[in-house]
């Protein structure tokens, strides 16, 4: 359902060009739960990026689901996201004057879903992933793993066809960063979301299905190896 | 869809002494400006509303004002009998002969002012038209007595209706106070006017206010004008007093001055805090921009945080402005001005819907420019490098 | 890495937040500035205008009552008195009736005498002197309406029913305080008016002592010797009696002076946002110096001179723009046009005490601003600090 073709992408600081991406071709199977791994500066992040319509590629196509994202202008890449897309970052980044329960709500504002209804979807996805207590706290009344988990409640509350999540467990200790990977996995599992999740924590690696390598920009292990 | 208000509300909140003190300068802006607008206001409503639309003010042609200028008895003979004066019911000619003095008196507080003495006959009340007598009587001729206007009687006259004050050669009466429904005449006291030539040893007249229907008014002025025995200036008193307020009108144009150049300044401050605001949130933008939420959201979301902070600004501002002209008229009886005539008079602030039009202008100029680069900035962050800065 | 070094670093750290920080504070001095101009020139015109040994004497009851001519010959005759002028207001009108300027009769012989500190050039005196329809005038009228030495003007009376043509025949300098006033031979204005009843009164006198220990009683045998006669005086110095003609604008100045006020408080209020949101940003770094082992206090006096320094550069901007802009304007002749009520005020001189006044105040706005959020900085707890970094 993703396909990579023949991307580059590199950066310039100061004057050096850092190649953080080197023609990376690959393909993603739909309902697959994939890790994206590697050395610091392999290049994961980037890719990621890429996927998820954050950021476009120097050279290359990337195609998420039938959609070639070359195709969207930078509005059209944000109404994209707001439909096809759910984001899991390492620091959560929730807002933080605002609620959990109006943190998950805050993709639905992109729907044109009546303000009952965005309620009660926001009620659903806290409750899916474990918290419907913390509705009314805000992050900082939160556990890193709870804050995380309300995360992952704002990334499936609108019903995207792939979830990314970059370094979900970075900022949890270890009996929370466990309980957030089974979550995940049971979101793909009960759900078949397609999830890509940038990670180098090897705790993961049993959690999922793919784990591709990446060192250097450039794809270690080949599209499609198995874990 | 939009960001929710509440977004920005809380953000506001969440920074409160930053928010405090942006709106506290937005609001001193907004507070001077209408401070000195109602200044403005107050001079003109006093001198634009002074004045009847049937009188005509007679001087010495070229004076500016009836404190300088010098008619000799016979032009006042002259005009009184001229045609087109209008007659009351008993046939006696609407023309209200005056002589302008401008003695020291000491004020409540002992200072030394010049104030306006107009020495009038009673038909005056009769050409000035908005004059009345709200307590006591009118003078009798020849005695000593006088009227005084309110705001003259509030500052000049300490002991009351009834009692002596002293100013010229002589003690003086008050045996009545006139109101003038808030014009220049209530700065003044009103004499006999023979009383006034005697104290001043003068025998002729400083102008001659006459009521005219308005379909003789031009030609009763050109008549005036026509008659060598005399150089005379007849004018609408209207046209008169509005002449005085051009006074009032300059000074209108160093409000706007002084309200521009403050506003800029205050301009910066807000930028400034929306600026970081902005930094400090670098993190969430790039989350909602992630989110899908387009740039244009971004962009107004934070504009309109910036206009929050200009109402808040607004807000405080109109009422701190309004607190000040309270206190300055009711506490001080407002505020002393000379103008062409060189004699005080006391003008009440007030504040006008043209003042409180300029604050609304300038807390909106404020917001919007203090918030709209910030704003753009924020919308157009490279969403990437926004979110890896967490 | 020097303190100082450190300091400059960080302000330039945000380019634009320094810069707006320091306009803002120099848009505010300036308005400070100009506004503060206002008392300063009051100040100025008493310290110039009033050279300590002139006398004023006028008429008890106030300007506008006339003393008898033969009175100057009376008080020359007063011992301890250097020199007797004469002052009448003549009120003529240039042209048009808004380009009002004051203009008196007096007496030039002893012109030199009373007013030797106007620095007016013996040549020009001598011409004043012999020339009958001579006139002196200010620098600045000369200026506003063009005027050159020998130039020929009619003004045209409005309290005397006479129109008189004067030659200039000199300047009065704008250093002698009194730039704006014309002076012309009394005995002219006689002759005119012989035709029509001549001319037996003054309007005033100056007078000089010869000695400022003097002062007191000169002052005191003058208002003695008129005591009880057809016109008391009231004799009192020249500060006394500019004192007290300006002290009716005070109410007017009040209010400027109220809205110098609220500038300086929002000037206040935005630099201390803009330095605490600076403190609160650096935390983390501050955590860090301390961690390393910087002291308190010098964390502290270099948050508060980068505070200090952006509001003093702010303030000397603020007070040059002011000086040079005043300056022009009044070069340009454009101050004080519309408002001839200000007379002498209309200058608008700044003066460098005023703008030292601007900078002190930038100053202490940059200290006050900064002490509290460097205080809180400095103070912080390491631990706590640096655990928001991670």
């Amino acid at each position: 359902m993703i396909e990579v073709r023949d991307v580059s992408r590199f950066y310039t600081r100061g004057v050096d060009v850092v190649h953080a991406l080197e023609r990376v071709t690959l393909t993603i199977p739909g309902g697959r739960f994939v890790a994206l791994m590697g050395p610091s500066g392999s290049g994961k992040s980037t890719l990621l990026n890429l996927l998820a319509g954050l950021d476009r590629p120097d050279a290359g196509e990337v195609v998420v689901a039938g959609q070639a994202l070359s195709a969207l202008d930078e509005d059209g890449l944000a109404a994209w996201r707001a439909r096809h897309v759910g984001f899991v970052f390492q620091f959560y980044n929730l807002l933080p004057v605002l609620t959990a329960l109006e943190n998950v709500e805050l993709p639905l504002l992109l729907t044109p879903l009546p303000r009952a209804e965005r309620r009660r979807r926001a009620e659903i996805a806290l409750a899916a992933v474990g918290i419907p207590d913390r509705a009314h706290h805000r992050p900082q009344q939160l556990s890193g793993g709870e804050q995380q988990r309300a995360a992952i409640a704002r990334a499936i509350v609108t019903d995207p066809d792939l979830i990314v999540a970059d370094e979900p467990t970075g900022d949890l200790d270890a009996k929370s960063a466990v309980a957030i990977l089974n979550l995940l996995k049971e979101l793909n599992r009960a759900f078949e979301k397609t999830i890509v999740m940038v990670t180098h924590d090897h705790r993961a690696e049993p959690f999922v299905d793919l784990v591709l390598r990446l060192d250097k920009g450039v794809l270690v292990n080949g599209a499609g190896a198995p874990a | 869809m939009a960001i929710p208000l509440a977004y920005n509300v809380r953000n506001l909140f969440v920074r409160r002494w930053t928010t405090a003190f942006t709106m506290g300068g937005i609001a001193l802006v907004v507070a001077a400006t209408m401070l000195l607008a109602a200044l403005v206001g107050g001079l003109q409503r006093m001198l634009v509303s002074t004045g009847e639309p049937d009188n005509l003010v007679v001087l010495r042609k070229g004076a500016t004002s009836d404190g300088s200028s010098m008619l000799p008895r016979d032009a006042v003979q002259a005009l009184r009998t001229l045609t087109g004066v209008a007659r009351g019911p008993d046939g006696e000619p609407l023309a209200s002969p005056e002589i302008v003095n401008q003695p020291f008196v000491r004020t409540t507080s002992g200072n030394r002012e010049n104030v306006l003495v107009r020495g009038v006959e009673p038909v005056a009340l009769r050409v000035h038209r908005a004059v009345r007598i709200v307590e006591g009587r009118l003078f009798r001729p020849k005695l000593g007595e006088v009227v005084a206007g309110r705001g003259a009687f509030q500052r000049y006259v300490p002991g009351g209706l009834g009692s002596r004050i002293e100013f010229g050669r002589r003690r003086w009466t008050v045996v009545g106070v006139f109101d003038s429904g808030g014009t220049a005449f209530d700065s003044e006291i009103w004499a006999d006017v023979r009383d006034v030539q005697d104290d001043t040893r003068r025998t002729g007249y400083s102008g001659v206010r006459l009521q005219v229907a308005p379909a003789d008014r031009e030609v009763v002025i050109r008549r005036v004008a026509a008659d060598g025995r005399f150089t005379l200036e007849a004018k609408p008193e209207q046209s008169y007093y509005r002449e005085q307020a051009e006074t009032a009108n300059s000074l209108y144009i160093l409000v706007l001055t002084l309200a521009v150049v403050m506003a800029t300044g205050a301009v910066f401050g807000a930028l400034n805090t929306m600026f970081a605001a902005v930094s400090a949130r670098t993190a969430e933008i790039g989350t909602l921009r992630a989110l899908g939420f387009a740039r244009g959201t971004i962009l107004v979301s934070f504009l309109t945080e910036s206009l929050l902070l200009a109402a808040g600004g607004l807000g405080s501002g109109v009422a701190l402005a309004a607190l000040a002209v309270w206190a300055v008229n009711t506490l001080l009886s407002g505020v002393q001005f000379s103008m062409m005539t060189f004699s005080v008079a006391t003008v009440l602030l007030r504040l006008t819907p043209g003042g409180a039009l300029l604050g609304l202008v300038l807390a909106a100029a404020i917001g919007v420019l203090g918030g709209i680069f910030p704003a753009w900035q924020a919308a157009h962050l490279r969403v990437v490098d926004a979110l890896h800065r967490a | 890495m020097t303190w100082p070094r450190l300091v400059l670093r960080n302000l330039l750290r945000h380019p634009l937040r320094t810069l707006f920080t320091t306009l803002s504070i120099a848009l505010s001095i300036f308005l400070v500035c100009a506004v503060l101009t206002l008392p300063g020139a009051l100040a100025a015109i008493f310290e110039r205008q009033s050279s300590n040994t002139r006398i004023s004497v006028h008429h008890k009851a106030g300007l506008t009552y006339w003393l008898p001519y033969a009175f100057v010959r009376k008080v020359r005759s007063v011992p301890g008195v250097a020199a007797v002028n004469h002052y009448s207001w003549f009120g003529g009108i240039y042209d048009e009736p808004k380009n009002l300027f004051p203009n008196f009769a007096m007496d030039p012989e002893t012109a030199a005498q009373v007013w030797p500190d106007y620095g007016i050039e013996p040549a020009a005196l001598e011409r004043f002197r012999k020339t009958r329809n001579g006139a002196v005038v200010g620098e600045q009228t000369m200026r506003k309406f063009d005027w050159r030495i020998g130039q020929e003007i009619t003004l045209r009376g409005t309290i005397f029913p006479v129109d008189l043509t004067l030659e200039i025949v000199g300047v009065i300098p704008e250093a002698s305080g009194n730039p704006v006033v014309l002076w012309f031979n009394r005995v002219y204005l006689e002759e005119a008016m012989e035709p029509r009843g001549g001319l037996r009164f003054v309007g005033m006198l100056w007078v000089r002592a010869d000695r400022p220990e003097h002062v007191d009683r000169v002052m005191q045998t003058i208002a003695d010797l008129f005591r009880n006669s057809e016109a008391e005086v009231a004799a009192e110095t020249e500060q006394a009696f500019l004192t007290s003609w300006f002290s009716s604008f005070q109410g007017f100045i009040r209010v400027i002076l109220a809205v110098g006020f609220l500038v300086v408080g929002a000037v206040v209020l935005i630099a201390a946002n803009t330095s605490a949101m600076g403190v609160r940003e650096r935390i983390p770094e501050i955590a860090v110096l301390k961690s390393l082992g910087f002291r308190r206090r010098p964390i502290l006096l270099a948050l508060m001179a980068e505070s200090t320094l952006q509001a003093s550069i702010g303030g000397v901007a603020g007070a040059a723009a002011a000086y040079g802009i005043l300056g022009a304007l009044r070069t340009a002749g454009k101050t004080g046009g519309g408002m001839p009520f200000l007379g002498p005020l209309a200058n608008f001189q700044m003066s460098p005490q005023v703008a030292a006044e601007g900078v002190a105040i930038a100053v202490v706005v940059g200290l006050v601003a900064g002490a509290v959020p460097a205080w809180n900085g400095a103070r912080l707890n390491v631990v706590e600090a640096l655990r928001r970094l991670f």
